[in-house]
């Protein structure tokens, strides 16, 4: 996760906005005009004095459309936006002011959540209300429009001009959902277009892409390339799935499990050693997840998890981290294990992994043999390269152990190493602070490893797509 | 440990006037507000004589409290609902009998107070929330004695028996309540499928809850305040018996659209037609001044709101029904809803409001309020200007969200005309006036200058 170093607020406009039309018919000529009326009114409706912003967990209230107005008097045309901090109840006890020892890293960008709201008070007109009834056949259509607008912001921009950055990122956000709306439209089948951040390298930085909901990734692909293009990514790994969704600081991963400790950790200190880690998001998979008590036999089972975690957070593949059993029974399917093997405690290696991320992600593997760990400290240069160009987790299984290897700090002149080490023998919960404190995540020297046996690290390539 | 009622005086007043036939009974409704600690009755209207057609009824029971009319006292008590802004409501009941029935009175009024209660929440678009009172009042007067036994029953529960309460009279009860005001746009859009008027009405209805669902969960400032946690409305104010100044309190309301379900898909209906209401409605609401919460003054306002929008469909649909025989109503026009009123209730200063249809006038609303409130209101303290008239002007299309390909249906378009045509005879006025001046200048100058 690549902040830009000069942001420090992102501000996130979120509301459902239904879309309401009316159709003769659906298959002719005149509904496109129609469903296009119906966005321009919408459109409108955003840009409109009724439009309020409230800032959540805050008594704000703001009209961004009628010159600035808000309903907390410090709040003015002319605040920065940073200002509003101090009218929001935050409830995790504040810790984003107290700092943890450990935890010197920036934690990234403040998120500043507001809703969308329109007042139905103070009307231009008071005529009584009348009823209209239409007696046309026709198709009613409606749809919620999940509206969720971000700007990256820093701390003195004025509140004013993030608020009309909303409004006008709401008319884009309208426009792009037309176009798609329109673009995937059988007759009188609409598809609900859903709005997906991006973090692009810079200068895009954070970006919004409207996709159609329920049409897979893989048949996005022509919409994928033309953007590549547009923000010149490299066209070789995938920035634009939805599995690439930008993950905003504020909310917790469902899931519950940890995503990449090694942040929090202080880098060794050696002389002119250049870090090279794995590049991306992966999950911490450790014995004693999921009840399943693994504890003594699964740890390459669990860096294998790991490394599949991070093939599907890259966005390469939509399956599940798959479970022990369907680890063996993709080892059976290949021919490598007999039947029986399915529901059993036996280890597996490197190969396994090898055959597994093959059989159930389609990803290919380099193994790297050594045949003593003393001669790891030798191979700096080929893990530095491979962190570079690929970024994937190392499985590393050798003596009676597996691993898995996150990253290295190596000094070309020196030959100096240490490995960044994720471990699976963990059976505690997650809780961050114990895993780094006692260095379940933790760089590791070269006398980590058993200076006699041999190890075979297994090194997942990334597939070369978008 | 029972509620405690405090009482208007003018309550006790209209009490003690009541008159009865020998032997006979007087029922009547109790309207006020409640909240969770004490209770606040401010208006007592007696059941007003039903216009009997045809044969009298056979008397079928064997007394006067059997003939109580349980349907007649139920109607009422729903068109003084109606009747009755926000944070006002029916509390309960009152029933003055002679003596010898004074025993055989508190089954009545059970009878009576558990069938009211049923028949005013049908229809009703808003939840009861946790902090309402259930609690409903029920006064036996003795016509001869004039002793007031005062009871409540929890109308949540069938089952519930009757529980002392207290009566007491103050002066000027709701003298400072404060007012809560806003007008409020509505537009809804409702498709009807299938053709018969039932489902006309179903749609309708369903379309409604729709909106009130949005409503209920809607944000509110009211008087600048949000309804946050357990702030309090009035806050800083000393009470001073003194000041009997009411305020008023502006209040703004924001929705948000509400995503039901989680869909990939439009939800796309073959309709038969479809049905907008569409117009501004004025909301009033009253809220006690004992300490009161925003959150309570919020859900005061909203459920007006509700109501308001809610009433006016019901008594269009009714009044529809009951002149078009079926519902012809499948057909492309724009009718008027009635629009609401405002007449001050004489002695508390609360006001109470009205529903006048296009072909009404001032002097129907004033029948209206004299038969069902028991009130006489001279017909120049009616406030008919908070809704206008809209008027239609006839030819244009509603373009908005129609396919424009076929001119079959024309509607008209509600446009805010009123102005408009007021204006003319005034330009004409002018018009006159300056071609009268400029003859005047011409004969003026012509004169001067020969």
């Amino acid at each position: 996760m690549v902040y830009s170093e000069e942001c420090d607020f992102i501000f996130r406009l979120k509301g459902i906005l239904e879309f309401a039309c009316q159709l003769d018919n659906p298959n002719g000529a005149q509904s496109k005009c129609t469903i296009s009326k119906s966005f321009q009114d919408l459109r409108s409706k955003v840009s409109s004095k009724n439009t309020v912003f409230t800032v959540c967990n805050s008594p704000v209230l703001i009209w961004p459309n009628t010159g600035f107005q808000s309903s907390v008097e410090s709040l003015t045309e002319a605040s920065a936006c940073g200002d509003i901090l101090q009218c929001i109840d935050s409830d995790d006890g504040g810790s984003k002011k107290s700092s943890k020892k450990k935890d010197k890293k920036k934690s990234g960008p403040t998120v500043v959540n507001m809703k969308l709201l329109f007042e139905v008070t103070e009307p231009a007109g008071n005529e009584a209300p009348s009823l209209i009834r239409v007696s046309t056949q026709q198709h009613c259509v409606k749809m919620p429009l999940p509206l969720d607008c971000a700007l990256s912001v820093t701390t003195d921009e004025r509140l004013a001009t993030v608020c009309k950055g909303l409004v006008e990122a709401l008319n884009k956000q309208l426009a792009d959902m037309e176009e798609v709306v329109l673009q995937y439209r059988k007759g009188s089948s609409f598809l609900v277009p859903q709005p997906f951040h991006f973090q692009l390298p810079e200068p895009s930085g954070l970006i919004t892409v409207v996709y159609p909901a329920g049409v897979p990734d893989s048949q996005l692909q022509a919409v994928r390339e033309d953007l590549h293009r547009k923000f010149e990514l490299p066209c070789d790994r995938p920035y634009l799935r939805r599995a690439n969704a930008f993950h905003f600081p504020d909310a917790a991963y469902k899931d519950g499990y940890l995503r990449n400790p090694h942040i929090h950790l202080n880098p060794p200190n050696i002389e002119d050693a250049k870090l090279y880690l794995v590049q991306g998001v992966y999950s911490y998979h450790h014995y004693m997840q999921d009840h399943v008590d693994d504890n003594g036999w699964g740890c390459a089972y669990r860096s294998l998890q790991t490394i599949c975690s991070w093939f599907q957070q890259q966005g390469y593949v939509e399956t599940a981290v798959p479970t022990h059993k369907q680890i063996q029974q993709a080892l059976v399917d290949v021919g490598d294990k007999e039947p029986r093997f399915v529901g059993s405690r036996q280890w597996i290696g490197s190969i396994e992994v090898q055959a597994v991320l093959n059989q159930l992600l389609g990803v290919t593997s380099k193994i790297m043999f050594v045949s003593q760990g003393s001669e790891l400290a030798t191979k700096g240069r080929e893990l530095a390269n491979h962190f570079q160009t690929e970024g994937t987790p190392v499985m590393i299984g050798g003596g009676v152990l597996a691993h898995t290897i996150l990253g290295v700090a190596w000094s070309e002149n020196s030959g100096q190493i240490r490995f960044l080490i994720l471990d699976p023998h963990y059976t505690g919960g997650e809780d961050l602070q114990t895993v780094t404190d006692k260095g379940w995540c933790g760089w590791k020297g070269p006398e980590f490893w058993d200076q006699n046996a041999y190890y075979n690290l297994c090194l997942p390539q990334r597939p070369k797509t978008i | 440990m029972g509620r405690s009622y405090f009482v208007d005086e003018a309550v006790e007043e209209y009490l003690s006037g009541l008159q009865a036939a020998p032997g006979s009974c007087v029922t009547g409704l109790l309207a006020g507000q409640s909240s969770p600690q004490r209770d606040f009755v401010v208006l007592a209207v007696q059941t007003p004589h039903r216009e009997s057609e045809g044969q009298p009824k056979a008397s079928k029971g064997v007394g006067p409290l059997d003939d109580i009319d349980v349907e007649w006292v139920t109607e009422h008590a729903k068109q003084v609902s109606r009747m009755l802004p926000g944070g006002l409501s029916v509390l309960g009941l009152f029933l003055l009998t002679p003596p010898e029935l004074s025993k055989d009175a508190q089954n009545a009024l059970k009878r009576l107070i558990f069938a009211m209660e049923k028949y005013i929440i049908k229809g009703r678009l808003w939840e009861l929330s946790e902090e309402d009172v259930t609690d409903r009042v029920t006064l036996h007067i003795c016509s001869k004695t004039k002793k007031l036994v005062c009871k409540t029953f929890d109308v949540k529960d069938p089952k519930s028996s009757a529980k002392p309460a207290d009566w007491k009279y103050q002066t000027g009860i709701s003298s400072s309540w404060p007012m809560l005001t806003c007008s409020v746009e509505v537009d809804l859009q409702i498709p009807v499928t299938g053709s018969s008027s039932d489902n006309t009405d179903k749609c309708m209805k369903d379309g409604l809850r729709r909106w009130a669902k949005q409503i209920e969960a809607a944000y509110c400032l009211v008087n600048g305040r949000q309804a946050l946690d357990d702030s309090e409305l009035i806050s800083g104010q000393k009470k001073n018996p003194k000041t009997t100044n009411r305020q008023t309190l502006p209040t703004r309301i924001f929705v948000s659209d509400v995503e039901l379900d989680e869909r990939s898909t439009a939800l796309v209906q073959v309709c038969s037609g479809s049905m907008r209401v569409r117009g501004v409605v004025h909301c009033r609401a009253y809220i006690h001044n004992n300490k009161p919460k925003v959150r309570h003054a919020a859900q005061a306002i909203k459920r007006d709101l509700i109501n308001t929008v809610c009433s006016r469909v019901e008594m269009f649909l009714e009044d529809l029904l009951i002149n078009e025989g079926s519902q012809k109503g499948l057909c492309s026009e724009q009718q008027a809803l009635p629009r609401r009123v405002f007449a001050p209730m004489s002695i508390s200063g609360l006001s109470v409001c009205d529903y006048m249809f296009p072909d009404e006038s001032t002097a129907d609303v004033a029948e209206r309020l004299k038969e069902m409130l028991d009130c006489e209101t001279p017909e120049e303290d009616i406030d008919t200007s908070l809704e206008s008239i809209f008027s239609a002007i006839s030819g244009s299309e509603i373009t908005d969200s129609h396919d424009d390909d076929s001119s079959k249906h024309v509607i008209s378009e509600i446009q805010a005309e009123n102005p408009i045509i007021q204006k003319a005879p005034q330009y004409y006025a002018g018009v006159a006036i300056a071609a009268a001046v400029a003859l005047l200048a011409t004969v003026t100058s012509l004169l001067y200058f020969n």
